[in-house]
């Protein structure tokens, strides 16, 4: 619980603060919009008396009903950690700048976020897929996931030659069992 | 046909092996019987016998060849199994310990494993080049043994220009990595390929460069002379005359044999396993085994040419004439005491047996009897067999030879073994850094000094 | 109601299910066009250079890492590490669970050290409830961590000369490894994943097994990894393979977020332990070791400087353990009234942290954690162009990455 650390925010992002600045033990939490991400990180990495350096962690949250990107930060000037609560981000098209401008390591992260979520960085040069295969079409770590039916959806399913790895995802979207009322559907082979 | 191919693909491997054998151990003694009575054989064995005569340099030239083919398999086996052991204990294991006493058969083991497992050629690979490959280098690893001199009046080929036909040879070798990593269709393999041809070009000119210092001392390419010119006491070595072309010679023997600390052509922890990444099977099986070959062919090379060779390290003919004692170990003839050598055999074989039983009992009491009777048999076999090994040494020059060139050898070869559980790898640009920028030059530095010496002493003694 | 066609299974020997295998699969561009720029740029080769796989199987990528090298004969020019062969989805998994259960799920994050990753959701959830764990619990929580940190570093040497060929040092650091996780599985039950740490505490007081094995080990603490240093420290070959080499500057740590022993070998240094003190940190005395030349050589030589403070740290530990018990009193289903936490700890690899949202339900909301590993591997893009293929597995050994976190 830094007093300094909350004065000195106050005073330096008054019109970005969406939301009064909570510190809960060694924590100093701060809200703001995703219009003001690019300023509020290059004034906090720049100010001399801010200097917060060390990007601790990029992480996304679903909230059920919207979206946050929070980002933790740590200042030699201050014994607080600094959380970012980038929120009101619609779960239709979530976006957000990118910090990597600042901070390259920060890449990576904003492409697990955007993998796990489906959030876009804009202004990340490589804005990918990192744990999923390149064709996977659901976001996992929403809380809209539910593993049975977005793995079905996923082109993880189906049988798939070995010969075969990079089978585009559209040919392979039949499942290999179907249940009764599908069977007056001509029977295709796996591979159709 | 089938009849016959129905049955043959139901057999095991084992089955496959056994039955043919069996068949030939049953159809031979009968051919043999009927060639023999018909007259037939001994006919044939007059036109053979006068063959043979005719052309004996040939047929001992094959003789030897195979021979030599012969010795490769036993000894790519002993130096596999020293590998094995002496790195376990390099690394405080143990190694293989089960399969044979001390782990002795499980050399064996891996090769009849490299024989069963299943042989294939990859997609896109070029099947002809793929499987001669490792032929290939094989044979650029036996051929070189054809030059060696064991022991005195045991070298397969007595060439005036062993040492160049040597090292044209050894040149081949690369020939058959070049060929495995292209053929393969891996990028892996061919890096590794790359990187063994360059590596092994770049170390043939120190290796080439150094024994330049060896030839003019000993004024002959021929390997047989140059062991017979390090005859006498172990300061006639030529690693005394020339230590600097010795320590290049070595460092350039581990480089050509793609020992580490310079095996970055198959690196397993780079490039999976270089060229030989798609290599499965008895194919593998080739690559492998001429790596160790060529660590026995470099050893022995290196013994050769600074070691001494077949020789002995102190030359005991003074001292025994000194002290008057004539061993004249050939005249012992066993055949001369006639029955008396029935009597031997059979009586003095168990009594000495028992006699030891019971000296082994009594040393050791709390040992049951069968157990001191089955150390005591072993004890008698040991005894008896140094016996007659040290009476084969002294009365046999070949066996000494033999004794010394292969005791030197595997010394050497231990000492590759030990350099590859210690040293880390050293990388290709710093490795043929080496080679072109402080090898060679030391190597030339070597020949000219030795000129130099060879020029001063002649002077000397002409004055 | 119509019955189905009975399915024939086919076998693997029918030819009519193998297809052609067209040369190019065997490429490692992959078959759909670029996504983002990054992607086209690094996958459009110019000439003379060549893509290849360092693929999820291989003896040295430190579990399933897959990095495609773009080379120029044996230079490398770009890197591109592909991961999620090892993704489990242990955040999702978290989730879903308990927060105890969350113990156990995160044990295989850095499964080498897991009583780091164990502590992930442990000292969240105590945060969360803001827990005041008793203070016989922080002490062999310390000596757990501590102990941890040896058996990773060790592993660390080894690994890292094996990667550059030389087989016997992994060998002296599995001696080590060893002596210690018996030691812990006298403690804990476990050798691997140790499920030790609770929420509130840890799972059991010490055993005599334990401070046995504990006593004897102190007696010749180290000596394997003295042997390993004796080995590699002065060796020419292993010194002309790691000095110089994927050399990182101050700058350039600090902007890739790199942490631990990574960025204190370039010369800034921050130790969590030190930054943000945690547990009973503050009340030990040890140094933070730093160098400056960043390079895989000054790595090495700071793991074996961490060794040696830790195990001052246990002295410490041992001297100066309170009685007491080992586990707060806290009711077996915890539910966690709405709250955020970020908690961070110092591994062998750097600064791993956990940004936990509980709702007021027994589930966590949101369990991330922060690898270390992720963020250190981003370096080795930054580092290997210009270098050889050769350095590259030099380069991520030093690094240390465990993939199983990063990976998640």
């Amino acid at each position: 619980m830094d007093p300094r650390l909350r004065r000195r925010i106050e005073r330096t992002f008054a019109d970005d603060l969406r939301g009064p600045i909570n510190q809960r033990l060694d924590t100093t939490e701060m809200r703001i919009g995703a219009a003001s991400v690019t300023t509020v990180m290059r004034t906090l990495h720049d100010d001399p008396e801010l200097d917060f350096k060390v990007l601790a962690d990029l992480a996304g949250v679903d909230t059920g009903s919207e979206m946050w990107v929070v980002y933790h930060l740590w200042s030699a000037q201050s014994p607080d950690w600094l959380r970012v609560i980038v929120d009101g981000l619609s779960r239709d098209d979530p976006r957000v700048p990118s910090v990597t401008f600042l901070w390259n390591g920060a890449d990576w992260a904003e492409r697990e976020a955007y993998d796990m979520f489906g959030i876009i960085f804009e202004g990340n040069r490589d804005l990918r897929r990192i744990y999923m295969p390149p064709d996977y079409t659901s976001f996992p770590l929403r809380k809209d996931f539910l593993l049975p039916d977005d793995a079905a959806r996923s082109p993880g399913e189906g049988f798939r030659h070995m010969e075969q790895t990079h089978q585009p995802a559209e040919q392979l979207r039949q499942p290999v069992l179907r249940d009764a009322k599908d069977s007056l559907a001509p029977d295709r082979g796996p591979r159709q | 046909m089938s009849v016959i191919t129905r049955p043959w693909g139901r057999l095991t491997l084992a089955g496959k092996i056994i039955l043919p054998l069996l068949a030939l151990m049953i159809a031979l003694p009968v051919l043999l019987l009927i060639g023999w009575a018909s007259g037939l054989l001994p006919w044939l064995l007059g036109i053979g016998g006068q063959l043979v005569g005719d052309n004996i340099d040939v047929v001992r030239f094959l003789l030897a060849a195979t021979a030599i083919l012969l010795f490769t398999v036993p000894t790519a086996f002993v130096i596999i199994f020293m590998e094995m052991k002496i790195i376990a204990f390099i690394n405080l294991r143990v190694g293989p310990n089960r399969i044979g006493p001390w782990g002795t058969l499980s050399s064996v083991v891996h090769g009849l494993k490299v024989l069963v497992k299943e042989d294939y050629t990859p997609t896109g690979a070029d099947p002809i080049v793929f499987t001669w490959a490792p032929v290939v280098t094989y044979l650029a690893a036996v051929l070189a043994l054809l030059v060696i001199p064991f022991a005195p009046g045991l070298v397969g080929l007595d060439m005036n220009i062993g040492l160049l036909y040597f090292f044209a040879i050894a040149g081949l070798s690369v020939v058959g990595l070049m060929m495995g990593g292209w053929a393969s269709f891996n990028k892996y393999s061919l890096l590794g390929a790359l990187r063994a041809t360059a590596q092994v070009i770049s170390y043939e000119l120190p290796l080439l460069l150094a024994p330049v210092g060896v030839i003019m001392l000993a004024g002959t390419l021929s390997l047989n002379q140059i062991v017979i010119n390090q005859s006498g006491n172990f300061w006639n070595w030529y690693v005394f005359q020339q230590p600097l072309a010795f320590l290049i010679f070595f460092i350039a023997a581990t480089a050509e044999g793609n020992r580490a600390p310079f095996d970055l052509t198959e690196a397993d922890s780079e490039i999976v396993a270089g060229f030989a990444t798609e290599y499965s099977g008895m194919r593998f099986g080739f690559f492998f085994f001429a790596e160790y070959v060529s660590v026995f062919i470099l050893s022995a090379l290196t013994v050769v040419l600074f070691l001494g060779g077949w020789n002995a390290p102190l030359d005991i003919a003074p001292l025994l004439d000194f002290l008057n004692i004539s061993i004249n170990a050939a005249a012992i003839d066993p055949g001369g005491l006639g029955m008396g050598l029935l009597f031997l055999v059979a009586l003095g074989v168990p009594l000495a047996i028992l006699g030891l039983t019971l000296v082994v009992g009594m040393l050791f009491s709390h040992w049951g009897w069968i157990k001191s009777l089955v150390v005591a048999f072993i004890l008698f076999n040991v005894i008896v067999g140094a016996a007659i090994g040290l009476w084969a040494y002294m009365a046999f020059e070949v066996v000494a030879g033999l004794f010394w060139f292969t005791g030197k050898t595997f010394t050497l070869a231990f000492v590759f073994v030990w350099m590859r559980g210690t040293l880390p790898r050293v990388r290709i640009d710093q490795l043929m850094g080496w080679a072109w920028k402080w090898l060679v030059e030391i190597a030339l530095l070597n020949i000219f000094l030795t000129a130099g010496a060879i020029l001063i002493v002649q002077e000397l003694a002409r004055a | 109601m119509t019955a189905t066609e009975p399915r024939t299974v086919r076998s693997l020997d029918d030819p009519d299910i193998w297809v052609d295998t067209p040369a190019t699969i065997f490429d490692a561009v992959p078959p759909y066009p670029p996504r983002t720029e990054r992607e086209a740029e690094f996958y459009h080769l110019r000439d003379g250079e060549m893509l290849l796989n360092l693929g999820p199987q291989h003896p040295s990528t430190h579990g399933v890492l897959r990095v495609v090298l773009k080379i120029d004969g044996e230079r490398v020019v770009d890197l591109d590490p592909v991961l999620g062969y090892l993704h489990r989805g242990v955040e999702k998994i978290c989730e879903n669970g308990d927060w105890h259960h969350a113990i156990s799920n995160c044990d295989p994050l850095e499964y080498v050290a897991s009583m780091f990753s164990e502590a992930m959701p442990v000292l969240a959830a105590e945060k969360l409830l803001d827990l005041k764990v008793p203070r016989r619990a922080e002490y062999i929580r310390v000596l757990a961590w501590e102990l941890n940190r040896i058996a990773s570093h060790s592993l660390f040497m080894g690994w890292l000369a094996l990667d550059l060929g030389g087989l016997t040092p992994i060998l002296y650091g599995f001696i080590e490894r060893d002596e210690i996780v018996e030691m812990l599985a006298a403690l804990t039950g476990q050798r691997l994943l140790f499920n030790y740490l609770r929420i509130g505490g840890v799972n059991g007081d010490l055993t005599h097994d334990f401070m046995s094995r504990l006593g004897d080990w102190m007696g010749h603490a180290g000596k394997q990894i003295e042997t390993t240093t004796k080995l590699l420290n002065e060796n020419e070959i292993f010194v002309r393979r790691t000095r110089g080499l994927g050399v990182i500057d101050r700058e350039t740590a600090l902007r890739t977020l790199c942490s631990g022993p990574v960025l204190r070998a370039t010369g800034v240094p921050y130790d969590v332990r030190r930054a943000h003190p945690y547990s009973v940190y503050p009340e030990l005395e040890f140094d933070v070791p730093t160098r400056t030349e960043g390079d895989s050589y000054a790595r090495y030589l700071l793991h074996v400087d961490e060794v040696r403070e830790s195990m001052r740290i246990i002295d410490q530990v041992l001297h100066d353990m309170p009685d007491g018990p080992v586990m707060a009193k806290i009711p077996r289903m915890i539910r966690i009234p709405p709250a955020r936490a970020f908690i961070a700890v110092e591994s062998p690899r750097g600064q791993y942290a956990c940004y936990a949202m509980s709702d007021g339900s027994d589930q966590p909301f949101r369990l991330r954690i922060h690898d270390p590993s992720f963020f250190n591997l981003q370096v080795v893009g930054l580092v290997m162009p210009g270098n050889l293929i050769a350095d590259t597995m030099a380069i991520m050994a030093s690094l240390d990455p465990v993939m199983g976190g990063i990976d998640k």
